[in-house]
């Protein structure tokens, strides 16, 4: 049985404790959200002493079941003011669930001010060791030096400076499987939590571990062969697919045609650059300069999708890891800028610095529409990146993101729900993801209503994009199902192929299932996804959340989108129907 | 027909001759061999005539793509459509190639027409 890590910041002691019998079956954002929902106030100040930040592998993390080594970190988002879970994909999650721990809890507060600490977790237990020598420097120079000092085989998560600055923009950094600091839970500034509490890196090292106690062997290995089967066949997840072969970023030539590339601050759905920051510009870079440049790259062991790549410079050094299509759209078409070279600069910085790419870009075409740049302008966006990362008076303004930024430049074009601005698809082209964006716990996020065919939970939901019917029911059973996901283990991206190959979804399901000890089908998956957003959600409501805020923001309703010519016409009531469940 | 090899870049107006239809097709991937200009992070454009009734598969038929290399994202004027879809003047037509579909088709039903 699994342990809870609870991490006290007041007195630093690290204790290990049971699991109580409520979390047992629970994991990744399951466990964060109910843990959050649990102990964490719902109007404390998400940089005071009453937050929390909550750290948990999902269900099957730390197994051999394809594309599982997803971690959740959860709590209250300093961006949103709302609950918040952010998951990424990284060692760290399968070393944290084969050492047997559950989910970390990061609680109270330093006495001492800007004063920062190393966990250090291993078998025998976790000890704290100051971080003096790895403040103000940036990720890229500290996460050699940790693999250093603590060995190769530990796994890493760590907070940039723009944590340390307590920024609503800051990420909390993954190592990657090579060591890299490029996986992020990234949306929602949980980075800025962990600063508030002067915890700068956790070190784990799973060395003599006990390892993931599956309950029933043989129908996990038939569950997780199911799925894999699954991955294997389908034509965008597998070897050779479009995902393995382009990356993520194949989609910005797809959603330039659908004419929903949000481009320029939104402003078109259209953007003419856009085959040159494309996946096969991507794939026709990395081969022709070759060196370090890599496309299927997987960001943990053990996934059979690998989306990641490495971006080489001309000379075949290494520039970024990973070029993929939010963070390349959100400086590339967001900003105007059509140049891989600058996109991977400014996805670097981020890494660098410890942010959020999504929110990092929108802000900077916020910056740009404010006038503190012209669009397209790649030097004048690289020089307010470190505005950020130096903490100038402006750095510290646009590191609150793009809501903020937007405030501080008389902007009204801020594409934000909940202050947390949108990612790479057009609500006026694509309704359904506006929906999303809309009534969603967590501020405007794409992965969180973006997956699982309505079909397989027998519900219907095909519905032309551009008209606003249907996209309530569409969007509520893709945030259902999400839920589920998130708290698996699994990426998202399994979503593809169990969509349409309905024993790849049961065998999800199974192998969770499996692991447990639990007679759960896909009817469970859906309970509790529910049960998941209601939590959620009442913790929102308990904050001060209303239906009011699920809103989209009012240009999308006066300024109609090239090239669809569409605004955003989504009933209100529609919008509110969401939750009627 | 003389058309077909000797596209101009988007967006400017093809050349036709009087009274033909005309519509532009952007090409993606591998589908870009069937256009002039094949630099993956650039246009691919072919301009093709069309007659009264031609549906999507139809020109791409006549344009030499092999239909079994198409994927299912295929966009007339900026709508996911189906192969069945039927095509005008002026039109503009986007082609992906079965190896790089990955819009989610839940959000977009297919204009079949």
């Amino acid at each position: 049985m699994g342990k809870i890590l609870r991490v006290n910041m007041t007195d630093r002691t690290a204790t290990f404790e049971e699991v109580p019998e409520k979390y047992r079956l629970m994991g990744g954002r399951w466990l964060t959200s109910s843990i959050t929902a649990d102990e964490v106030p719902p109007t404390c100040h998400p940089l005071g002493p009453y937050n929390k930040v909550i750290l948990a592998p999902g269900i099957v993390s730390g197994t051999n079941a394809p594309s599982s080594g997803r971690i959740s970190v959860g709590g209250k988002s300093p961006l949103t003011g709302t609950i918040k879970e952010s998951n990424a994909g990284t060692p760290f999650s399968q070393q944290l669930a084969r050492l047997g721990i559950k989910a970390i809890v990061v609680e109270g507060y330093p006495q001492e001010k800007g004063k920062f600490w190393i966990l250090h977790v291993t078998r025998d237990g976790a000890e704290f060791l100051p971080a003096d020598a790895y403040v103000g420097q940036g990720l890229y120079a500290a996460y050699p030096a940790l693999f250093q000092r603590f060995g190769k085989q530990v796994a890493i998560m760590g907070i940039g400076v723009a944590g340390e600055m307590r920024m609503a923009m800051a990420g909390v950094c993954f190592n990657d499987i090579d060591g890299r600091p490029s996986r992020y839970s990234g949306r929602g500034g949980m980075g800025a939590v962990l600063g508030s509490k002067g915890l700068k890196f956790i070190v784990v090292d799973e060395t003599g571990g006990p390892g993931v106690p599956i309950a029933d062997p043989e129908r996990f290995r038939e569950g997780t062969r199911k799925l894999s089967e699954a991955l294997r066949t389908h034509a965008v997840t597998k070897k050779g697919g479009a995902l393995n072969s382009y990356g993520t970023a194949v989609l910005i030539n797809i959603m330039n045609e659908a004419g929903g590339l949000p481009t320029r601050n939104f402003s078109s759905g259209y953007f003419e650059g856009a085959p040159k920051v494309s996946g096969e510009a991507i794939a026709e870079g990395v081969k022709k300069r070759g060196g370090a440049g890599k496309t299927g790259h997987p960001c943990h062991p053990g996934c059979i999708i690998q989306c990641s790549n490495v971006w080489p410079n001309p000379d075949g050094s290494e520039l970024v890891s990973v070029q993929e299509y939010e963070s390349v759209w959100a400086f590339g078409p967001n900003c105007g800028i059509d140049d891989l070279d600058v996109t991977g600069e400014l996805i670097r910085l981020c890494n660098d610095y410890g942010l959020d790419t999504i929110e990092a870009g929108g802000t900077i075409a916020v910056a740009m529409e404010g006038g503190l740049a012209s669009f397209g302008d790649g030097k004048k966006a690289i020089e307010l990146m470190h505005e950020i990362g130096r903490g100038t008076p402006l750095g510290r303004i646009l590191g609150q993101g793009a809501a903020f930024t937007g405030r501080a430049l008389g902007v009204v074009r801020v594409p934000g729900v909940k202050g947390q601005n949108m990612p790479a698809y057009e609500p006026r082209a694509v309704k359904g993801i506006g929906v999303t964006y809309a009534t969603n716990p967590q501020g405007a996020d794409h992965t969180i209503g973006y997956t699982i065919a309505p079909e397989i939970l027998s519900v219907g939901g095909k519905a032309d994009p551009l008209t606003p019917e249907g996209k309530a029911e569409l969007s509520r059973n893709f945030q259902i199902a999400t839920a589920f996901v998130d708290s698996s283990g699994y990426c998202l991206f399994i979503a593809f192929a169990i969509l349409d190959i309905p024993e790849g979804f049961e065998g999800m399901v199974e192998s969770c299932a499996a692991l447990l000890g639990t007679n759960w089908t896909t009817e469970d998956a859906t309970r509790i996804g529910k049960e998941i957003l209601k939590t959620e959600r009442a913790f929102d409501q308990a904050a001060g959340f209303t239906r009011q805020d699920d809103r989209m923001p009012e240009f999308m309703r006066y300024e109609p989108l090239p090239p669809h010519n569409q605004v955003w016409d989504v009933p209100d009531e529609a919008l509110d129907s969401v939750w009627a469940f | 027909m003389l058309l077909s090899g000797g596209a101009r870049p988007a967006p400017g107006p093809p050349l036709r001759w009087k009274g033909e239809s005309v519509i532009e097709i952007h090409l993606y991937g591998k589908l870009r061999r069937f256009a002039p200009k094949q630099h993956p992070d650039d246009l691919s454009v072919v301009h093709v005539p069309v007659q009264e009734g031609d549906t999507i598969g139809r020109v791409l038929e006549r344009l030499g793509v092999p239909l079994e290399e198409v994927g299912s994202n295929i966009f007339l004027n900026w709508q996911y459509s189906a192969l069945s879809r039927r095509v005008r003047d002026g039109d503009r037509l986007a082609v992906f190639p079965d190896d790089m579909q990955l819009l989610y088709r839940w959000y977009f039903v297919k204009v079949k027409e």
